[in-house]
């Protein structure tokens, strides 16, 4: 069929230039009067519209969202090209930010505000991403059939003595990949492959469900340990339903260490400005929003991950997780080496 | 029997190349695409380690998921079509309910019902006193599992299709089948089944298409089908080439089996001798016989509709979610499935006409036209992002909208064009005679013999397109434009965040919206079949 890609472009042009003149746009925008700030979000959390809502209320910017996920919304900004309308782009994992970076659709912005407001490890060094906030990954077990220190470090899970203990979701989910990817960094890929190895000869089940289904199924005795980002326990913990509350009380939280060193495995949510847009000036004053007081409440009161730079208002329900300190391996490793963790993971039989 | 073509033959083939080409056009731009971009890493390793696996579990999930669809749906149909027990009429119609829930909201449903966290296994503890790992439970989390899941959402598409065979086939047949002695299961068995092979198969096809295509079923429920082998390429290698290669893999199967299935229905080569005495009467059934049957009927339903759409009702109570957030969502939803079921059906409509009328069985032009269906969304998606890429264009406003319904098209037109086969094939030859014979040509014949024969065909075509574009997912999510979110796109937001009780409200209107039209479906089924008698 297809021949030429210039055919094709002709024929896709001829037909969607036909269609623009006829279909209906129901909320097309109103004509530059209003200053608009298009955001291609990857998080799906009701609480971001109350977020937006506010930052409208204070500056009077219409804000527009697509939502979808992340390597979607990669592929929209690669089809748009330069005539994207996208100003930002939100999206909750390191390794896709490195991604939109390497694919050149992030701008390196140099902005005092945001470098004064974000931790060094939690920004790119050329100001190609921010981060937002912050989630940990770690273990829930049943408190009366393991002892803190049967599980203190990943290594432990891989370990015959767990055998028919671990529930995990698969190996494709981006929060096993970035995982997996800080354990490449750390100890190494074939190191890494035999302790996904072991891990995975140590389920109880095949991989399935989401992190939610894994703390269900520690309560219910199919297994004892589940890794779990922080934040699903904490809405358990906190949820209206009695039978949530009650998962979360049969289940101990433990932030594992890694063989080689301290550090907790922590992740972000995080936000690049696009290489697109004509407004890095607003962009910019949008992310210093979300990193204010207020910001930072917004952006974490609904989805219990913990803030990144205003430590004093936590979500309700966070403040009982236990204490870490963070790793130290760069972000951007967990972009790096993200193929390779699907790749060891494909070897070592986690689904 | 080919029939004359009212106006030219070259018209025909080359409307048919045209809108063959309209849908083939995503698919093969996502397929040229993943074929000509080089430096695809993961691509080596997925052809060594994981293509082997992925193609297994698909095949044994679409074998599996036919095998269920066809051993639910044909009794089910024989027995509505032929006998009369209590509530016959509404099991009739009850049968296509399952048509409106799509199948990833089923295997949440599922999930949530079996899981070991459930309240069937809860309580099975409860009473028992076990612990979980006990005991075996049935695991949803399976390929038995997924292909259960799969055939419980898609078997109406064979119950259809096999009950219409069943009751407008020529009494004659079932008649002469009972005097050489035949009765109950070898009346089914040596009469009825064989006259019915190219409906079942034709049912079968659009089942197994579905089923190939699905993503999120499986992926919910941790089987690691092709569909899901090729989102994987995509997000965790970041290499949407490889994931548009992994697709023509899935596309080759799904070709090998419509050329299988063509040539099983060519073989059968059953052809309607009379349209007059068509639907045979009903055996009426003992009152036990008869409550047995109902409670079968219920108990397949309550499988496939009442458990789970009870268990969503169920969550969404538990949410302070209300309907009234979802308004828009939901005008989003019926105006864009509005849209691609027109232009689908506009495409269904154009190549099936223009097939009945060309003399040449153009198989190249149908198998192009199949091409969308047999792709997953995502596939589609991508496609879709490749013509926008190639148009020079943002993705937004009535651009975004046209993509989007022309991907909508491309996807489900095979969907649309076979009630309307089925509908033309009703037929029997002799009416193609008679139409000669009295010199009826052109727009005449296309008036008054033609249009009458598709109508039903085309309303019920009409009525799946529509719910199938409610029910997708992944080509909407990607393309959609800004203020367009569905109900099946605010279903995955909320999934996708693990919070299913706020994910149940949009699922349980996607069902709801899908409902009307299916009823009318039902309703218009039914209404057909005792015409005709």
């Amino acid at each position: 069929m297809i021949k030429h890609p210039t055919l094709t472009a002709a024929l896709a042009s001829l037909f969607l230039s036909a269609c623009s003149g006829e279909a209906p746009v129901p909320n097309s925008p109103t004509e530059p009067a209003a200053e608009i700030l298009t955001i291609y979000s990857a998080r799906h959390y009701d609480s971001d519209q109350t977020l937006y809502d506010a930052y409208e209320a204070q500056t009077g910017v219409t804000i527009e969202v697509r939502e979808a996920k992340a390597d979607q919304l990669l592929e929209t900004l690669k089809a748009e090209g330069a005539n994207s309308p996208a100003d930002l782009v939100i999206v909750s994992d390191a390794g896709a930010l490195w991604r939109f970076k390497q694919a050149g659709l992030t701008r390196g912005v140099q902005d005092n505000r945001l470098e004064a407001l974000i931790p060094e490890p939690y920004r790119d060094a050329d100001g190609h991403w921010f981060g937002l906030s912050r989630r940990i990954r770690l273990l829930a077990y049943d408190p009366t059939e393991h002892s803190p220190s049967d599980i203190a470090h990943w290594g432990q899970l891989a370990s015959p003595a767990r055998a028919g203990e671990i529930c995990v979701r698969s190996s494709s989910n981006i929060y096993n990949l970035s995982l997996m990817a800080e354990m490449i960094e750390r100890i190494g890929p074939e190191a890494a492959e035999s302790w996904a190895r072991g891990v995975a000869a140590n389920m109880a089940r095949n991989p399935q469900g989401g992190d939610t289904d894994q703390l269900r199924a520690v309560a219910a005795g199919q297994c004892s340990v589940a890794i779990v980002n922080h934040y699903y326990w904490v809405r358990l913990a906190q949820s209206a339903d009695t039978q949530d509350q009650e998962v979360a009380r049969r289940t101990t939280l433990l932030v594992p260490e890694f063989g080689d060193g301290e550090g907790a495995h922590v992740n972000i949510t995080g936000a690049a400005i696009t290489a697109s847009t004509d407004q890095v000036a607003r962009a910019a004053d949008f992310l210093t929003f979300l990193l204010s007081s207020e910001g930072q409440r917004l952006l974490t009161v609904e989805t219990k991950e913990l803030p990144l730079t205003d430590q004093t208002d936590l979500a309700e329900g966070v403040e009982t997780l236990p204490p870490f300190t963070p790793s130290q391996v760069p972000l951007r490793v967990l972009g790096e080496n993200q193929a390779d963790a699907q790749r060891l993971f494909d070897l070592a039989g986690w689904n | 029997m080919r029939q004359a073509p009212p106006f030219s033959l070259e018209r025909y083939t080359l409307l048919q190349i045209l809108i063959a080409g309209l849908i083939a056009l995503p698919v093969f731009t996502a397929i040229w695409y993943g074929l000509t971009t080089g430096g695809n890493l993961a691509w080596d390793h997925i052809l060594t380690h994981r293509l082997g696996p992925y193609t297994l579990t698909t095949l044994m999930v679409l074998f599996l998921t036919g095998t269920l669809a066809c051993i639910l749906a044909i009794p089910l149909a024989w027995l509505v079509s032929l006998y009369d027990f209590p509530f016959r009429r509404v099991m009739e119609w009850g049968l296509i309910l399952p048509l409106a829930i799509p199948g990833y909201v089923l295997a949440y449903a599922w999930a949530d019902l079996a899981g070991v966290a459930g309240p069937i296994q809860a309580g099975l503890r409860e009473v028992t006193g076990l612990s979980a790992r006990d005991y075996w439970f049935p695991n949803v989390f399976s390929i038995p599992g997924l292909s259960g899941i799969l055939a419980l959402t898609l078997f109406p598409y064979v119950y259809i299709t096999a009950r219409a065979a069943f009751t407008t086939q020529s009494l004659a047949t079932l008649e002469a089948g009972r005097c050489l002695g035949a009765s109950g299961w070898h009346l089914f068995w040596r009469v009825g089944l064989p006259a019915a092979r190219p409906a079942v198969l034709a049912g079968l096809s659009l089942v197994l298409m579905e089923a190939a295509a699905d993503y999120g079923a499986a992926d919910y429920l941790g089987v690691q089908t092709l569909g899901v082998g090729i989102v994987r390429a995509w997000t965790s290698f970041g290499e949407p080439a490889t994931a548009a290669r992994l697709a023509l893999v899935l596309i080759s199967l799904a070709f090998a089996f419509l050329i299988v299935s063509k040539l099983a229905t060519g073989a059968a080569g059953s052809q309607q001798t009379s349209y007059r005495w068509t639907t045979p009467a009903r055996t009426q059934l003992t009152t036990g016989t008869g409550f047995a049957v109902l409670a079968y009927f219920l108990l397949i339903l309550s499988f496939s509709f009442g458990l789970p759409v009870t268990r969503l009702i169920w969550l969404s109570l538990a949410t302070s979610a209300t309907a009234s957030s979802l308004m828009s969502a939901l005008t989003s939803s019926l105006s864009l499935a509005a849209m691609g079921a027109t232009l689908a059906f506009m495409c269904s409509l154009v190549m099936v006409l223009a097939s009945h009328y060309s003399r040449r069985g153009a198989w190249p032009i149908r198998l192009a036209a199949a091409s969308g269906y047999a792709a997953p969304g995502v596939v589609l998606g991508l496609g879709g992002l490749f013509l926008l890429k190639a148009s020079g264009q943002a993705l937004t406003g009535g651009l975004a909208i046209g993509l989007l319904v022309w991907i909508y098209a491309s996807r489900f037109t095979s969907a649309g064009t076979e009630p309307l086969f089925a509908a033309l094939s009703r037929a029997p030859a002799s009416l193609d005679q008679a139409t000669r014979s009295l010199g009826v040509t052109g727009a005449l014949r296309f008036w008054r013999v033609d249009l009458p024969l598709l109508a039903p065909g085309a309303l019920a075509g009409g009525l799946i397109l529509f719910v199938e574009i409610l029910k997708e997912l992944p080509a909407t999510l990607m393309l959609r434009p800004f203020g367009w979110d569905t109900l099946a796109v605010r279903a995955h937001a909320y999934a996708s965040d693990e919070r299913l009780a706020s994910a149940t409200l949009p699922a349980l209107l996607i069902t709801l919206s899908g409902l009307v039209p299916v009823i009318l479906l039902s309703r218009q089924m039914t209404q057909m079949g005792d015409r005709i008698r």
